[in-house]
């Protein structure tokens, strides 16, 4: 099926040069540690803390209401390092996931009401099923599609996988319009 | 990414039969044929461990039983296992005498930890390691004994049984010589063409035979203990079924048997197709690349079409259907649609294809049958079945001949559909085009059936294979492929 | 509702967050923003050096049979409520050194004790009462009993005490000993 338009409120979002289009009611601490690197859509209520650690994205990531994207930390023996947060380009993150990892790769699918736990590592080309939940530490290979609670290997993805999340978020941020107001 | 979320509203047929979405599906461009992963050749490329991303050889992999050796999963929950350290812990405690300071300070020491249940591999007593991989201890496996005998009788029957047939296909063939080469080919191992070629001597075989001792029941079982059945049980102190069979050498019985399981690993495979033998898929060596050297999906080759919307699908009624056919080559498709049934006839290169079933046998196949592997030619009619057409509602097929451009990836920055529309065509944009057309259903179709319609795509396919010496293929072929779109059910 | 929010000195809280109620946090507890804390039924107190992160949800439920004066929730020191986790306990008392894992739930009527983790996801909605060190993880809810008590987050709440003032407007402790407040600017927008 086709991905339908999804309006939003033109007056809720902020739409910056690079074409990232982030909603006003987030939470994004430590602007100064985000890079959005251009057409990311981060809606409304999701929080991004760049206080901890740097958080970047690649292009095209697509980040859903209500999820929380943290930098996990790591104790040593002299204290606590939060360490940065790397997405790479085309990642949906669902609604209301939390994403502790330490990398995302590209083309990656996190689904709603994930957790992903600290410092876990998602390799490029992989998916994260609705409601999962990835305990930390967790090393997801590309091609994996991972279910359930502590999250497991389900099967495999197609080998087409990054163009399918290519056309996937492109389309959706060519459908993500603002309402036209009469 | 559809194709991932939403059940799979359009299916193909493959030429083995079965109904895939375009995703699981190949497209071989020799054949000329769609391939599913159910009807072609799965190879191991090379072995990986999934966690540290190190690839093995495979040499290696047999040895180890196909499990990384740095890396464990938990006996309890199977997460992986992380290795934490622990310091010397005298920042909080300075209370502590000095000599013991220095001589902990100068040791870390590591230990393994779950995230996911919290186990530790102190909680089964294994001591502290000094270095942060490895090391872990082995457990002997209480049978191994008697496994290595039996894995030595069964090699020695298996020489046996080969060597017969070896002899046996000497008799019949008189081509010999060349296969040592060959078996590169074939992605066999070359351990496997070692095996053969340098036969060991029977005389080691038969005496492992010789030697055997198959196992006797007992009809002896020990007592259980008197208590048994009296004893209070701490549930937690019970390992689970699946703790028990996760390591089935020493099936632990009470949580504090629990030790780490080495963790499997996982294959990079390459997938051939078993018409012509030509890879279909082959990924790069590197675990963590998601990159192919080889790469024939239909993803790549074939109209994709793709439901856009559609009206509920009403008995003797007529129902709107959107759709959305794109071309992802990179050459100019003519698209012709038809009835489903209409496949038969068009198979325009169903001479091509047996021809090259037939040609490149001979010499192959005396080396398949020497290397144990014997291809049975039998397999395409073994697996071959017939889809399920549905018959009640039928598409009413356009007499046109539609032109999809070819893929444009730099279509997505110049802005202006091309308004050729028509009756039919909805919109066009680059390599994409909407159709619009209408599904009539038959009066007897009963409410709350599943609503399914066929449809047949005949599309124009350029060859991009280097046309080899021999054979003066033509470039340009007119191929047919066979949609199965899901409309839902049938609606009142 | 009675507002009586009361902060001890070093403890760093969000302004960003719903408070309501007769709320007591200790010192050295860091609450992130967006974090509810709601005492409807009765006062919650928060011992020290417990974190509370985003989203997270605590909430003295009423109800029918309560006590009157209503017994305070009072949650343990070193507790750590991970992103999105909710608890509804009127129940009057969370132990020491708990980890509360990402979306976990706990109802009303669960007593725990010391040193246990409620995994990730899990929902604890049926009256019980967790021994010390327990674990509790996975869709079906397995459980097993640690070695020993999780390990404090002292570091990271040292850590997050020295990072957070930099990057929030924060709510000032308002008992005892004077500490400087320090306010400071929330980064613009991206």
């Amino acid at each position: 099926m086709e991905l339908q338009d999804t309006y939003y409120n033109k007056s809720e979002y902020v739409e910056t040069a690079s074409g990232n289009k982030v909603s006003r009611q987030t939470v994004l601490c430590g602007s100064q540690n985000i890079v959005l690197h251009g057409k990311v859509i981060v809606q409304s209520d999701a929080i991004i803390r760049g206080d901890l650690a740097n958080v970047k994205t690649g292009r095209f990531c697509i980040i859903s209401k209500g999820s929380v994207i943290r930098p996990p930390f790591k104790k040593f023996s002299k204290g606590v390092a939060f360490f940065p947060l790397q997405m790479g380009d085309h990642v949906f993150v669902g609604e209301n996931t939390v994403v502790n990892a330490a990398v995302v790769g590209s083309y990656v699918y996190i689904g709603k009401n994930v957790v992903i736990g600290r410092r876990c590592v998602l390799k490029d080309c992989c998916m994260i099923e609705d409601n999962s939940v990835l305990p930390a530490e967790t090393v997801v290979p590309s091609f994996a599609r991972y279910s359930g609670n502590p999250a497991r290997l389900i099967t495999t993805l197609p080998e087409a996988m990054p163009d399918l999340m290519t056309e996937f978020t492109k389309s959706y941020y060519q459908h993500f319009l603002p309402t036209t107001v009469n | 990414m559809a194709y991932l979320t939403q059940p799979d509203f359009v299916r193909y047929v493959c030429s083995c039969g079965q109904l895939k979405p375009i995703t699981n599906l190949y497209f071989c461009r020799h054949c000329l044929k769609i391939r599913c992963g159910f009807c072609i050749c799965h190879e191991v490329d090379s072995h990986y461990c999934a966690n540290c991303l190190e690839n093995m050889p495979s040499s290696e992999a047999r040895l180890k039983k196909n499990r990384c050796s740095s890396c464990f999963d938990c006996p309890s929950c199977f997460h992986t296992l992380s290795t934490r350290a622990t310091f010397a812990q005298t920042r909080q405690d300075p209370a502590a005498g000095d000599a013991k300071v220095e001589n902990k300070q100068a040791k870390k020491m590591y230990y393994l930890s779950c995230f996911n249940c919290r186990w530790t591999s102190r909680d089964v007593g294994i001591p502290d390691q000094p270095v942060a991989s490895g090391g872990w201890p082995e457990r002997p496996n209480p049978f191994s004994a008697r496994i290595n005998q039996l894995l030595d009788y069964y090699k020695a029957i298996a020489q046996q049984e080969k060597q017969e047939k070896l002899d046996r296909e000497r008799k019949k063939f008189a081509i010999r010589g060349k296969y040592i080469t060959l078996t590169d080919k074939t992605g066999l191992t070359g351990a496997m063409a070692r095996n053969i070629a340098g036969l060991p001597s029977s005389e080691s075989s038969s005496s492992a035979i010789a030697n055997f001792v198959p196992s006797v029941a007992s009809a002896e079982v020990e007592e259980l203990p008197e208590d048994y059945h009296l004893r209070e049980i701490n549930l937690k102190q019970v390992t689970t079924m699946a703790q028990r069979l996760a390591s089935p050498e020493w099936q632990p019985a009470s949580v504090a048997r629990l030790h780490p399981v080495a963790r499997p690993l996982s294959v990079k495979r390459s997938q051939r197709c078993r018409a012509c033998d030509h890879n279909l898929t082959k990924p790069e060596y590197n675990p963590g690349s998601i990159k192919f050297k080889i790469e024939l999906l239909a993803f790549y080759h074939m109209p994709e079409v793709k439901i856009i919307s559609h009206e509920s699908v009403k008995p003797g009624q007529q129902s709107a259907l959107l759709l959305k056919v794109s071309n992802p080559t990179s050459h100019e498709m003519a698209l012709r649609l038809l009835p489903p049934d209409h496949q038969a006839e068009t198979e325009t290169d169903e001479t091509t294809e047996t021809h090259e079933k037939n040609e490149p046998k001979s010499i192959e196949k005396s080396l398949e049958k020497s290397l144990n592997l014997e291809k049975d030619t039998t397999w395409s009619k073994v697996i071959e079945r017939k889809p399920q057409m549905p018959a009640l509602s039928q598409i009413c097929i356009p007499e046109v001949t539609l032109t999809l451009a070819q893929r444009d990836d730099a279509a997505e920055y110049d802005d202006d559909p091309q308004h050729d529309t028509s009756d039919i065509i909805l919109w066009r944009k680059s390599n994409k085009l909407a159709l619009r057309l209408k599904v009539s259903t038959d009066p007897s179709a009963e409410v709350g059936q599943p609503a399914q319609v066929a449809l047949s795509l005949q599309y124009s396919y350029r060859n991009t294979v280097p046309p080899s010496a021999q054979s003066a293929q033509h470039r340009d072929h007119t191929l047919t492929t066979t949609v199965l779109l899901d409309l839902g059910t049938v609606c009142e | 509702m009675a507002q009586n929010i009361k902060i001890l000195p070093g403890a760093t809280v969000c302004e960003d967050c719903t408070l309501e109620g007769d709320i007591t946090i200790g010192g050295g507890t860091v609450v992130h923003p967006r974090v509810t804390i709601i005492a409807e039924g009765g006062p919650i107190i928060i011992a020290e050096y417990c974190i509370i992160e985003e989203y997270s949800t605590i909430i003295h439920k009423k109800s029918d049979k309560q006590e009157n004066p209503p017994k305070p929730l009072f949650i343990g020191a070193h507790n750590v409520f991970e992103v999105g986790c909710k608890l509804e306990s009127p129940f009057g008392h969370i132990g020491e050194s708990n980890v509360f894992e990402c979306k976990s739930y706990v109802g009303v009527d669960v007593k725990i004790g010391s040193g246990c983790v409620i995994g990730a996801a899990c929902q604890l909605t049926v009256p019980q009462s967790l021994p010390d060190n327990t674990v509790i993880w996975g869709s079906e809810h397995h459980n097993r009993e640690a070695l020993e008590k999780q390990p404090s987050q002292l570091l990271q709440l040292d850590f997050l005490s020295k990072v957070m003032p930099n990057y929030h407007r924060l709510r000032k402790p308002n008992l005892h000993k004077r500490q400087p407040s320090r306010p400071s600017q929330e980064g613009a927008k991206v």
